[in-house]
């Protein structure tokens, strides 16, 4: 990697004007370091929140919500009562990502602003629509499609990394980002957007917003279900190759709303509407998962080698759902 | 010459055999040997300086002054190289020197194109990210059946990509005439089975550390499977006398075929340490390990296996190829290598391809021709309609693996966990058992020297030029010469992985353990009798009379002493022996068996194998430390089990690059896809040398993969013809049974 200056403030103000003035915000380095060996970055200053105290825990708040330092481990998610409480699935989702000694190191915040692991992206060898090149080589003939996505892929077929981020869309979370103009909230389904030529981050945030905490509502035992289901090929440390999160509200039996995001099968955390609709007005029965599960895959236009990712999100959504109902809190 | 009888055999195969050896030579040990060390739980001996961080491999070598040296590769499969800018790089802070290197035209992803020498890590990060290549892009092809395609691109432009047909295959040639057998066969079936290009992926990656003494003396250390090969290609290549090349290898981070000589690192380090009059470093990344360090080629095996109604089969016939990449020897796969079919025609035939360079791997061939040949014994049984176990064992001929089969039926539970019915589970998890069997052939040979040498302290090294891949060479070592000094075994130190000792064999063919183990027992037996003779001496009794046992000399009338105390006798320069590896003699089999079954559970919604049990019963004569070897079967079955179900060199076939080159992507079976491995060894006295012993590093990974098949079949009722087993296969092999997929 390029040699650069390691910042390591210990206010988030002072993050803010580091990473507001060009500098590459590293949490605990998974990711970034991994790109900054490759070259895909080379900066010239990184800035860390490692020292900014207060970021790294979780608080139940009186309202039975949760707040959740942009720094807390996966590991301390995982092992949380507090988490297993207000947001189960987030616990189990951390919980089965990675391998321990990566779950000790891994953050929240880290997680959500991972870039995509596609082998494309990851070698600057490769022509890759993220680094600036006009198409993308996973779609080309030849292509190596099998850990690709089968929604939103026209432009750019990788597939997002993260897990934690559809359980926290789902659960209705937001994240607090701070930034020269003071905090301001954006609900984790929107910190995403479609790839663009040349821009390498999934997310709406930009040089100055650093993300602080993340705001999980709480699942209200008796109103609310969630699920959570995911495919990995290997039985630990291996990348999903599927996730379902869902949340659901439902009254005397029926669903009242429904919110059903993938991971692994798009460039961002993917919203199943289709599958949402399905749900709202229905009773919330094994039978109507299993719909739902094929609503999912609405508008997907998989590539030969990710046919499968379709029959899996079908699975993952029913799965994801009967957990749910099968859940006694 | 002696002549000594000696009871051979296995379970209640056993005979008296008159075994003639050399005087020098102990007599083979017999299936009534009594041992006090051999065929017990001995940890490693340096198990502690390995598990502590303390052993020091190539690469933590840090000779003062150390430079460090990276390679900059192509990352076209196929690209005459036009211009390499390096002026700009040479003047670059710390850089000591940049160079071009191999020829102009590059055939493979990972080619070197040139090299960088720098006084630090850093300024040598910064100098390669500053060379500028042009390259000529050519046609290229890194599938090897695009590469038989009329007008696809060659890798030689004087040979066709398809090599020579080679009807021999590995480990049964042909035989009878298969077209009469075909012809006269009342069942027959025929299938195409394909398997994955698979990396070594040593922990260890290849690499040296390399340094020049001002006389012109190289010291190499290296991560090599035969110090003596690289010493001498060395001395070859820098033009040196063997004498003056010392290549170590204290401790190695696996290899498994990859490491017999140098690689452009290994090279490159030696020269530029000589170029730059400083030690230099320079090892592969990962990337590199897995573009460029050696792969075991992919197959498509076409076959028929014929026979009749009543399971017997009588023939084997088709046509099986592979890429070893650039070149075209090595793709031959092992589908005719068990059960003596008595008529056997495979045409097997290499494919060069634009990808780097296939390398012996665990077992050459045997992985994959045995997946498709146990899966089609499956299929036989099936359509002669009798239990796939019943017909292996009306099929097998092997005196030790027929005997095995049923061990390991009853160990699986294959009467109470095989499915009558495929499928049939309720719920969307299936599960399943399967059975595979192998062969390997490796009692090991040479003439190849152990020293041992006894100091008046006690202290006993044993000193030899093999060097430990990984398997636990130095404490099968320390055993065999403890057991015949009746000391503990770690009170022998050993020193070996350094080319100034009695040369040793490289590490391969599963030959290192038989080949310098009972030469290491020779050993023992001329210490012990040094050691007996003074004493005896001292005594004033019989030197034959004395018996060394539980680090004591016991002699006749009560006499007794410790081991230290009767080496005290000794001379004051100690006592200096040797033992030498004899030929093989006439034993109780020449080759191994084994076999494995495999319980699984498939998940038919997200095509998701997890294996739950593997029965390893294995056989390799008298098994001389008993933890040491089954840590070889485990590790043997964890890499069947990646094998089948993950590993998988995905190249992109636009650039011919590899798109999974990291350990995430790149699957490899890790604790959680371990599952309970029960294993078992024959007791098997086969005097083949005087330890009886065989090697097992390559047997215990060759069933595996095609055990675990077949329990899928056995679970799903489908029939996985290619490896590896992945969710998306699993899914459109189940979808094609249903008749609905594609």
């Amino acid at each position: 990697m390029k040699a650069f200056r390691y910042e390591r403030p210990t206010t988030v103000e002072a993050a803010v004007r580091a990473h507001a003035g060009g500098a590459l915000l590293k949490a605990n380095g998974i990711d970034v370091l991994d790109r900054m060996k490759e070259r895909l970055d080379q900066p010239d200053r990184v800035v860390t929140l490692v020292d900014v105290p207060g970021l790294d825990r979780v608080e139940r708040r009186p309202d039975g919500s949760l707040s959740i330092g942009a720094m807390t481990t996966l590991a301390t998610l995982a092992a949380s009562a507090d988490v297993a409480a207000a947001c189960p699935t987030l616990a189990t989702a951390a919980g089965q990502a990675a391998s321990p000694a990566l779950r000790n190191r891994a953050t929240l915040g880290g997680n959500l602003g991972q870039h995509t692991r596609c082998g494309y992206y990851r070698f600057a060898s490769f022509r890759c629509f993220k680094r600036g090149d006009a198409d993308c080589p996973v779609q080309a003939p030849g292509g190596v499609q099998e850990p690709a996505g089968i929604f939103g892929i026209d432009l750019c077929a990788c597939a997002h990394p993260s897990s934690l981020a559809p359980v926290l869309a789902a659960g209705g979370a937001v994240a607090v980002v701070a930034s020269a103009k003071g905090e301001r909230r954006v609900p984790v389904a929107a910190l995403y957007e479609p790839p663009a030529r040349g821009k390498a981050s999934d997310w709406v945030l930009g040089e100055g917003d650093v993300l602080v905490r993340v705001e999980v509502p709480p699942v209200v035992a008796g109103s609310h279900r969630v699920g959570y289901e995911e495919v990995r090929q290997k039985a630990a440390f291996d990348w999903p190759l599927v996730v379902g999160a869902v949340w659901v509200a439902a009254r005397d039996g029926v669903v009242a709303d429904a919110r059903v995001w993938l991971g692994a099968v798009a460039p961002s955390p993917w919203r199943a509407e289709a599958a949402e609709k399905a749900l709202v007005g229905k009773p919330f029965t094994a039978a109507q998962a299993a719909v739902a599960g094929e609503a999912a895959v609405a508008g997907a236009t998989p590539l030969p080698g990710t046919a499968y990712k379709v029959e899996l999100v079908k699975v993952v959504v029913r799965r994801a759902l009967v957990a749910a109902l099968e859940r006694r809190s | 010459m002696a002549e000594s009888k000696v009871k051979l055999g296995v379970a209640d195969v056993v005979a008296e055999k008159t075994i003639r050896h050399e005087d020098a030579d102990p007599a083979p040990w017999g299936l009534d040997a009594r041992l006090a060390v051999v065929g017990t739980e001995v940890s490693r001996v340096d198990g502690f300086a390995k598990a502590s961080g303390a052993a020091r491999y190539a690469g933590d070598q840090r000779p003062t002054g150390l430079a460090f040296a990276r390679i900059v590769r192509c990352p076209h499969a196929h690209a005459n190289v036009t211009r390499v800018d390096l002026d700009a790089v040479r003047t670059m802070p710390g850089v000591l020197a940049a160079d071009e290197t191999g020829g102009r035209r590059k055939t493979y992803a990972g080619a070197p194109v040139a090299v960088v020498c720098a006084a630090d890590e850093r300024s040598l990060d910064d100098a390669v990210a500053a060379v500028r290549v042009s390259y000529e892009v050519l046609p290229h092809v890194v599938d090897a059946t695009e590469a038989l395609a009329e007008g696809a691109a060659q890798v030689d432009p004087k040979r066709a990509n398809r090599g020579d047909a080679d009807g021999r295959g590995r480990g049964g040639g042909p035989a009878g005439d298969a077209q009469k057998a075909l012809d006269e066969a009342e069942l027959k079936v025929e299938a195409t089975y394909r398997t994955q290009v698979q990396t070594h992926v040593p922990l260890e990656p290849h690499g040296s550390v390399a340094t020049w003494s001002e006389d012109g003396k190289l010291t190499l250390w290296c991560s090599t499977q035969s110090v003596d090969a690289v010493r001498n290609e060395m001395a070859r290549r820098f033009q040196v006398p063997a004498a003056d090349v010392r290549v170590v290898t204290e401790f190695m981070g696996g290899g498994f075929g990859c490491k017999f000589g140098p690689d452009p690192c290994d090279y490159e380090a030696v020269r530029l340490a000589r170029a730059t009059k400083r030690p230099v470093w320079c090892m592969n990344d990962r990337r590199e390990e897995h573009l460029t360090g050696g792969f075991r080629p992919d197959s498509v095996q076409k076959l028929t296996l014929g026979g009749r109604r009543d399971g017997t089969m009588t023939v084997i016939a088709g046509e099986c190829y592979g890429t070893p990449g650039n070149g075209q020897g090595g793709a031959g796969a092992a589908n005719t290598a068990l059960y003596d079919i008595p008529a056997r025609g495979v045409t097997q035939f290499g494919v060069s391809t634009f990808t780097a360079h296939g390398r012996a791997f665990r077992a050459p061939g045997h992985p994959q021709g045995v997946f498709a040949l146990e899966g089609l014994v499956d299929e036989f049984a099936l359509a002669a309609g009798m239990d796939p176990l019943d017909v292996r064992r009306l099929n097998d001929k092997h005196p030790v693996r027929r005997l095995e089969w049923p061990v390991g039926a009853k160990r699986i539970g294959w009467a109470q966990h095989r499915r009558k019915v495929p499928g049939s589970d309720r719920g969307p998890v299936k599960r399943g058992v399967g059975c595979a069997g192998g062969v390997w052939y490796n009692a090991g040979g040479g003439s190849w020297r152990i020293d041992v040498a006894v100091a008046r302290d006690g202290s006993v090294v044993v000193r030899s030029g093999v060097q430990d891949i990984g398997t636990g060479t130095k404490t099968v070592l320390a055993v065999l010469v403890a057991e015949e000094l009746g000391v503990a075994p770690g009170a022998v130190r050993v020193e070996i992985g350094d080319s100034r000792f009695p040369p040793g064999p490289g590490s391969g063919g599963s030959t290192t353990a038989p080949s310098v183990g009972p030469a290491a027992r020779e050993a023992g037996v001329r210490a012990r009798e040094g050691v007996a003779a003074v004493v005896a001496a001292a005594w004033g009794v019989d030197a034959d009379k004395l018996s060394f046992a539980g680090g004591r000399v016991r002699g006749p009338g009560g006499k007794e002493t410790t081991f230290e105390q009767a080496c005290a006798q000794l001379p004051s320069e100690g006592l200096s022996v040797s033992g030498v590896r004899r030929k093989n003699y006439e034993g109780f089999s020449g080759t191994c068996g084994g076999v494995q079954f495999a319980r699984v559970a498939v998940d038919v919604e997200t095509g998701v194998v997890r294996v739950e049990k593997v029965v390893a019963v294995h056989d390799a004569g008298r098994i001389v430390d008993t933890l040491t070897a089954r840590s070889q079967v485990n590790g043997g079955v964890i890499q069947g089990i990646s094998y089948a179900l993950f590993e998988e060199k995905r190249l992109d076939r636009a650039s011919g690059d590899m798109v999974n080159p990291t350990f995430d992507t790149y699957r490899i079976a890790g604790m959680a896809d371990t599952p309970e491995i029960d294993v078992v060894f024959m007791d098997v006295a086969n005097g083949i040398n005087n330890v009886g012993m065989m090697g097992l590093g390559e047997p215990a990974t060759v069933p595996t993969a095609a055990a675990v098949a077949n329990a899928v079949a056995n679970a799903t009722g489908v029939r996985m013809r290619e490896l590896p087993m992945t969710p998306a296969r699993v899914l459109a092999a189940l979808a094609a049974a249903r008749g609905g997929g594609k």
